[in-house]
């Protein structure tokens, strides 16, 4: 889309998040993250409904009189009321019923969005509908029928025919993707995965136990989480091309979430070799622009050791490190003494946050708490600081985003020396090549 | 609001710099933009704190040097930098710092800009750390020039295409911006900086550079006193 046409749409978003939040959200940022949504075809009234939820204002159907939020069909549950869709009529078929004796016209057939379909029943005979029409719907309702879920298109509908760029062909469209490009809000992806983890679990809805299939899966680019909400019978290890799933995303890890609408197929394991499936090592920006990733090695340099470091004392009671011996839940308690080290690392295209825990700390520093514990403070801080910080280090785990960025959750860490004149040279010799 | 990125960026390169992309807003961060596109609101840099100077009659507001292979870093740190100012007047030079800090612009007159780092932290650090900073930076400057030639290679550079071609969102704004406000951009130059800045790397291969980590406090005052002659001249040039 032209960056242009971009400008009426970031003006209805500011509109709608009012006064109180302008200050706080800048033009630039809103018009950074509707491109990013434009860029992976996400329609323009989803992403803009999407990001005035994100900064806390109150969805607004702009192009409508509705002023509730759009649903995405694949989150519908049974029994919801007041359904908002924008969707795609993908089949649509009359049918002639009996209702107390009197013969009525009905229809019935399928509605999609770039998340999923949903078979629906409309009550209406005067329904001026045709194949690939994209309409807004609202006041919608569903039901469960065979185990599924139903939209039902009541007396109380408003229907209205809109625009079908606004839903265009490719948002239905299976995109082939690697794992490392999943994000949320992406609908019907294909991916070839490998399960590396699979937990079954029950729950009920709407009175029935149904099992869900959940885990981590992987592909040489990365890995994700799954949810499955049908049993496709497939176990650990095995490689699956997956299509028709969609993406959510928690803290910024994606997950892969997928049901009996998608289709399985079981390929050949040599197609994604367990070799294959290292841990992925990014540079640092990347984690932050994806906000978060399941299970990555990052190596960066400690700019910086935060405040909260060294030895602290946690709240016996929840674990939550104290201040001035107080926990901020539980108050005045006697503490247990722990070590930890709280560190900026950067490699000069991001920067994450990392909190180690005892057993890394005391790994890097070469020390244990009971040395710490020994030291003032201001000894303590500078012999953590000498050997820390400015040095080059190497993380795994998973990384995690919030507001103020991202952090990762270190399962491992480790310093890394490097033989600085041997890389000289290496660099020197690639420089003579560059121009 | 996320943690903005701490650029590894050459004095060489950051004072060359004279764009700036203004935030609207308080929230919003600027950033300087350097010739080869880095987008710099924070940056990482070690070097030689060479001397510390407070410039103001009444209050303190404290004027600092920092010396890398390829020019000098000006600091600036005031009573709103309290921890800073006061490690900085404690430092004795010369001496090798690590300093996180923000990019400041200064505009004398209508096109014309400096730059300078307000510090929010600052470290002594061994020579060591510092030789690591500079081969780092060597790295990343390389990373950003051949970012600039892909760039130059587009019939009109793109963040998008850039970024497919697995550059950061950051860089890739900084480069289009780079190449949309600088007149020429001297890739040469930089190839030149790093060339020299990895001399100071390798003492067995080449010639040795001026500045060598192992030679005697004399040397090092004298060239101090050096600078602060050619830190003299340049000040006067853009008084004049
Ligand atoms: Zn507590």
């Amino acid at each position: 889309m032209v960056k242009d046409n971009l400008d009426s749409y970031i003006d209805d978003i500011l509109n709608a998040l009012g006064d109180d939040f302008k200050t706080e959200v800048s033009r630039e940022n809103i018009e950074k993250e509707l491109s990013k949504f434009m860029e992976y075809g996400v329609p323009i009234d989803q992403a803009k409904q999407t990001l005035i939820k994100k900064y806390g204002g109150q969805a607004v159907l702009t192009s409508s009189e509705q002023s509730s939020e759009r649903k995405l069909i694949s989150d519908l549950q049974p029994n919801e009321r007041s359904v908002n869709l924008l969707c795609r009529v993908i089949a649509i078929n009359p049918k002639e019923i009996t209702v107390k004796g009197d013969i009525r016209k009905i229809f019935y057939g399928i509605l999609g969005d770039e998340s999923g379909t949903i078979s629906f029943t409309a009550w209406n005979s005067e329904l001026d509908l045709e194949r690939g029409d994209v309409v807004e719907i609202s006041n919608a309702y569903t039901r469960e029928w065979q185990g599924s879920v139903q939209l039902n298109l009541g007396d109380r509908i408003s229907i209205k025919k809109t625009d079908k760029e606004k839903l265009p062909e490719s948002a239905f469209e299976p995109k082939t993707m690697k794992i490392v490009d999943l994000r949320s809000g992406v609908g019907a992806v294909d991916v070839t995965a490998r399960i590396l983890e699979i937990n079954e679990r029950e729950t009920e809805i709407d009175g029935e136990t149904k099992k869900i299939f959940s885990g981590i899966l992987a592909d040489e680019t990365g890995k994700a989480q799954f949810t499955s909400w049908h049993d496709f019978k497939f176990k650990e290890e095995d490689v699956l091309q997956i299509t028709g799933g969609y993406v959510k995303s928690w803290k910024g890890i994606p997950q892969l979430t997928f049901d009996q609408k998608a289709t399985v197929k079981k390929l050949d394991k040599s197609k994604i070799p367990k070799k294959d499936l290292q841990i992925n090592k990014m540079p640092l920006f990347m984690i932050v622009e994806k906000r978060g990733a399941l299970d990555v090695e990052v190596e960066g340099t400690i700019i910086d050791i935060r405040p909260g470091s060294g030895v602290i004392l946690r709240c016996p009671e929840c674990n939550r490190a104290m201040t001035n011996n107080e926990c901020s839940i539980h108050g005045a308690v006697e503490g247990k003494q722990d070590l930890r080290v709280k560190l900026v690392v950067d490699d000069g295209t991001g920067s994450v946050n990392s909190a180690l825990n005892k057993e890394l700390s005391e790994d890097l520093l070469g020390k244990t708490l009971e040395e710490y514990k020994k030291m003032d403070e201001v000894t303590m801080l500078e012999d953590i600081n000498k050997k820390l910080f400015a040095h080059r280090i190497n993380l795994q785990g998973n990384a995690l985003g919030d507001e103020f960025g991202t952090s990762l959750i270190a399962r491992k860490a480790k310093l890394i020396d490097f033989d600085i004149q041997d890389e000289a040279d290496k660099l020197s010799q690639e420089l003579e090549e560059l121009l | 609001m996320k943690r903005q990125t701490a650029w590894r960026v050459f004095a060489g390169e950051f004072n060359d710099s004279n764009v700036e992309v203004k935030g609207e807003g308080e929230m919003t961060p600027s950033f300087v933009v350097t010739p080869l596109g880095a987008k710099v609101n924070r940056l990482f840099i070690i070097g030689v704190l060479t001397d510390v100077e407070n410039i103001s009659q009444e209050g303190e507001l404290l004027r600092a040097h920092i010396s890398d292979p390829t020019g000098v870093f000006t600091l600036y740190s005031g009573q709103y930098q309290k921890e800073v100012t006061e490690a900085l007047s404690n430092i004795d030079v010369p001496t090798f710092v690590a300093v996180t800090g923000k990019a400041r612009t200064y505009n004398p007159e209508e096109g014309l800009m400096y730059v300078s780092i307000r510090p929010e932290r600052i470290l002594e650090v061994s020579a060591d750390i510092r030789d690591k900073w500079i081969f780092e930076t060597c790295k990343n400057t390389k990373d950003r020039i051949e970012a600039v030639m892909e760039a130059m290679k587009m019939d009109e550079s793109n963040v998008n295409e850039l970024k497919k071609l697995g550059y950061s969102r950051e860089l890739s704004e900084g480069i289009v911006e780079a190449l949309k406000s600088y007149e020429n951009i001297d890739l040469k130059k930089y190839v030149t900086l790093i060339k020299e800045s990895l001399q100071y790397l390798r003492p067995s291969k080449e010639t040795l550079p001026d500045i060598k980590i192992d030679k005697d406090e004399k040397e090092i005052e004298e060239e101090i006193i050096d600078d602060k002659k050619k830190e003299k001249v340049t000040i006067k040039k853009k008084r004049n």
